[in-house]
């Protein structure tokens, strides 16, 4: 019992030393191929992604601002020059920073791993069309994550949102109700980055005047004045807006 | 019919002025005419076609054919078929000469610099007579459908006034219906159903719903016009009956009807290059010339190797020079890859900053090289420091400079930060948002041939300068050569 109360422990100390949660310039790579975006902290290079199309689950950093990089190293060989990050998620920094500008050449024997899409025309179509909802019956709920301070709604959200429409449309909802939250992130160096106050309200405004104007009708909205509390691992599961379909 | 005869001493050469040398068949309002099916017309680079699709029209009566406001114009005063069913600024120098000045085009609300000024005067008319470009006046702040002002998100000033117009007591941003002045040029009146595609409900760029056509309820495009202000071809033509023709009362539901139908069946483009020869030939590329966009469908997305934006060109590679030229030009267009950076709502809509693409990653849209999406981006071209313009207390300074400041809670321009200097602030102007200053729907790249000077603000005085802004501004690194396929190619359009 005792044993396996250290085993626990030591498995969560191991954990949390694979979190990496900074705030950096992030540092674009030119290869043969699309670029790598990295970001430095303490003396090491991580790989945070490549370049894709917007229907890719991965977003690019931006050069002018920094970028906050919330993820846990993994283990296996180096990626485009940096150590892999898994789960992943980035948030671009809204001010201008004009010092992140690093855009490194290609290098011989540094490649970025093989992309759905390459820097020319693509070479398939996209997917444009919103999830079938025919698999799901009654009360559902759908979830939109946001990036750190933002209430932009990315591509992939578009459509949960057009997914959580068609839903409520097809069962003829008695309601649908919006439920907005901000989050806290807890940093590496423990540092607590909070969202804006307004944050919730207006990601939760937003969606229910997407339901709205995608027809759907009963949309509530509401929102929780507080953040959320951050735990350096799941923070940015907790920067959200849940849509709950009621039959 | 209206054919001009070709001066073939024109230098095709790199940075050359280009001058226009058609006879300009310039459409008189009232006049009773027939338009033919089909007409060609001389321009620079060669011949545009323009077809009518539903056939001939008898000018006389027509609504776009008849000043329905007080100053004389008509719709086809500013959207000449001559000119690609827009105007360019050679033709508008030829009718002040023509008409001493007194043709409707330069009416004091907005073919002048200012209203203010006296208008006998060339001075006065400059901005139309040197770029192309109307008076725009909008108010601010912007105003929503009901009237009621909507929230802004930044402070905006004066800071340089050439026209005296936006710092006058009558007309600018004091005055007491505050309004703001910007200087564009027409969009042509053709290939519209290209421009009206790709409507979605909710807009990616924004992720908000996109704007609704009042009569159908339907969402729209929002690719119509340099800032997107009006959702449908009835709404554009109404507010320019009201507006540019200053018209005193809405014209009748059948004269809107009449026009929205007559615009819907133009196609422009241009079918013979001054030294390649035709355009249009059997087993070339598929997107050129005017029966073309009559024929194929709107919303295909064209930054596709299966299925480009304006077909493909390799069949003329081993062809004679030009066309061999204008597939190089259309090659570079597709395939050439460069650093596409700091382009609001291009780089910061979760594609990455910067991103190694290519010219037809924006400019996607199949047959008209718009973007398939609402595509309203800052490339450059208005903002400082990249705008086209020289230094704000230049004495050669033509525009007006606007110092845009925003508000600590907003989210600032993604490249440019919370103070801005900018000649137009275009989107924001309508949206009242930080991240849009100085954001321009982009155009149409079809009968560029016939209708320079180029860019919104008119600044590109022919296409040599259009590649070279882009080459500047994406240090694309072309070659003088590749400048001149790419000129050929967009000429060719």
């Amino acid at each position: 019992m005792r044993l396996g109360y250290f085993a626990c422990l030591f498995a969560a100390s191991i954990a949390m030393a694979q979190e990496r949660n900074f705030v950096a310039c992030p540092i674009v790579r030119d290869t043969k191929t699309v670029p790598c975006y990295l970001a430095e902290y303490e003396g090491k290079l991580y790989f945070l992604g490549i370049q894709q199309d917007i229907t890719a689950a991965f977003h690019p950093p931006q050069l002018k601002h920094q970028v906050l990089v919330e993820g846990q190293a993994s283990e296996g060989p180096l990626v485009c020059g940096g150590i892999p990050l898994k789960p992943l998620s980035i948030s671009v920094i809204k001010d201008v920073n004009p010092a992140c500008n690093t855009l490194l050449p290609a290098e011989p024997g540094i490649d970025a791993p093989p992309a759905a899409r390459g820097a020319g025309p693509a070479s398939h179509p996209l997917t444009l069309s919103a999830a079938p909802t025919e698999s799901l019956s009654g009360r559902q709920d759908f979830t939109i994550l946001y990036a750190f301070n933002d209430d932009y709604v990315e591509f992939a959200s578009i459509a949960t949102v057009q997914k959580a429409a068609a839903y409520a449309t097809k069962i003829r909802a008695s309601a649908v109700n919006v439920m907005g939250y901000r989050g806290t992130t807890v940093l590496s160096n423990e540092e607590r980055l909070i969202e804006k106050p307004e944050l919730a309200e207006r990601r939760a405004q937003a969606i229910a005047t997407l339901l709205r104007g995608s027809g759907v009708t009963g949309v509530t909205a509401d929102w929780k004045k507080e953040p959320e509390p951050g735990d350096g691992k799941t923070d940015p599961s907790r920067r959200r807006v849940t849509i709950t379909v009621i039959p | 019919m209206y054919r001009a005869f070709l001066l073939l001493a024109i230098p095709l050469l790199a940075g050359a002025q280009y001058t226009d040398t058609s006879q300009s068949r310039w459409v008189e309002p009232a006049e009773k005419d027939t338009l033919p099916s089909f007409d060609d017309f001389d321009n620079f680079l060669g011949k545009l076609g323009v077809i009518q699709a539903s056939g001939p029209v008898d000018t006389a009566g027509h609504p776009f054919f008849t000043p329905l406001g007080t100053n004389g114009r008509a719709c086809v005063t500013c959207h000449q078929p001559t000119y690609g069913m827009s105007v360019s600024a050679e033709g508008l120098r030829n009718r002040w000469r023509t008409s001493s000045g007194k043709d409707p085009v330069f009416a004091a609300f907005d073919g002048s610099n200012c209203p203010n000024l006296p208008q006998g005067q060339e001075k006065s008319h400059s901005l139309l007579l040197d770029r192309g470009l109307f008076r725009i006046p909008l108010p601010w702040p912007p105003r929503h459908p009901d009237g009621s002002p909507k929230p802004v998100e930044f402070s905006i000033e004066v800071v340089r006034d050439p026209t005296g117009c936006n710092l006058s007591p009558v007309y600018g941003l004091k005055s007491a219906q505050p309004t703001i002045s910007v200087y564009r040029r027409p969009r042509p009146a053709a290939n519209l159903k290209y421009v009206l595609s790709g409507a979605q409900n909710i807009v990616l760029k924004t992720g908000t719903l996109a704007d609704r056509d009042p009569e159908t309820g339907k969402p729209v495009s929002m690719n119509l016009m340099a800032d997107a202000r009006e959702p449908s071809l009835a709404a554009q033509a109404l507010n320019a009956i009201l507006g540019h023709e200053e018209a005193h009362e809405a014209p009748s539901r059948k004269q809107l009807k009449d026009i929205v139908d007559y615009e819907s069946q133009i196609y422009a483009a241009q079918v013979e290059h001054i030294f390649a020869g035709p355009l249009v030939d059997r087993g070339g590329p598929f997107g050129l010339g005017p029966a073309a966009l009559r024929d194929r469908h709107p919303g295909v997305l064209g930054d596709n190797e299966y299925e480009q934006v304006f077909g493909n060109f390799d069949s003329w590679k081993g062809s004679d020079f030009y066309r061999a030229s204008i597939a190089r030009g259309a090659n570079i267009f597709m395939f050439r890859q460069f650093w596409l950076r700091d382009a609001a709502h291009i780089n910061s809509i979760g594609l990455g900053n910067p991103i190694k693409r290519t010219c037809a990653t924006c400019h996607n849209a199949q047959m008209t090289g718009q973007d398939l999406s609402a595509g309203w981006v800052d490339v450059g071209t208005t903002n400082y420091p990249t705008w086209t313009e020289p230094d704000t207390w230049a004495e050669t300074a033509e525009l007006p400079v606007f110092k845009i400041t925003c508000r600590p809670d907003a989210d600032p321009h993604p490249y440019l930060g919370r103070v801005i200097y900018t000649t137009d602030p275009g989107r924001a102007l309508i949206s009242g948002r930080c991240v849009d200053v100085g954001s321009i729907v982009m155009q149409q790249l079809r009968s560029l041939a016939a209708r320079p000077p180029y860019f919104v603000n008119g600044s590109a005085k022919n296409l040599r300068e259009v590649v070279d802004f882009y080459d500047r501004r994406f240090e694309m690194r072309l070659s003088d050569s590749e400048k001149e396929d790419l000129v050929n190619f967009l000429g060719a359009l």
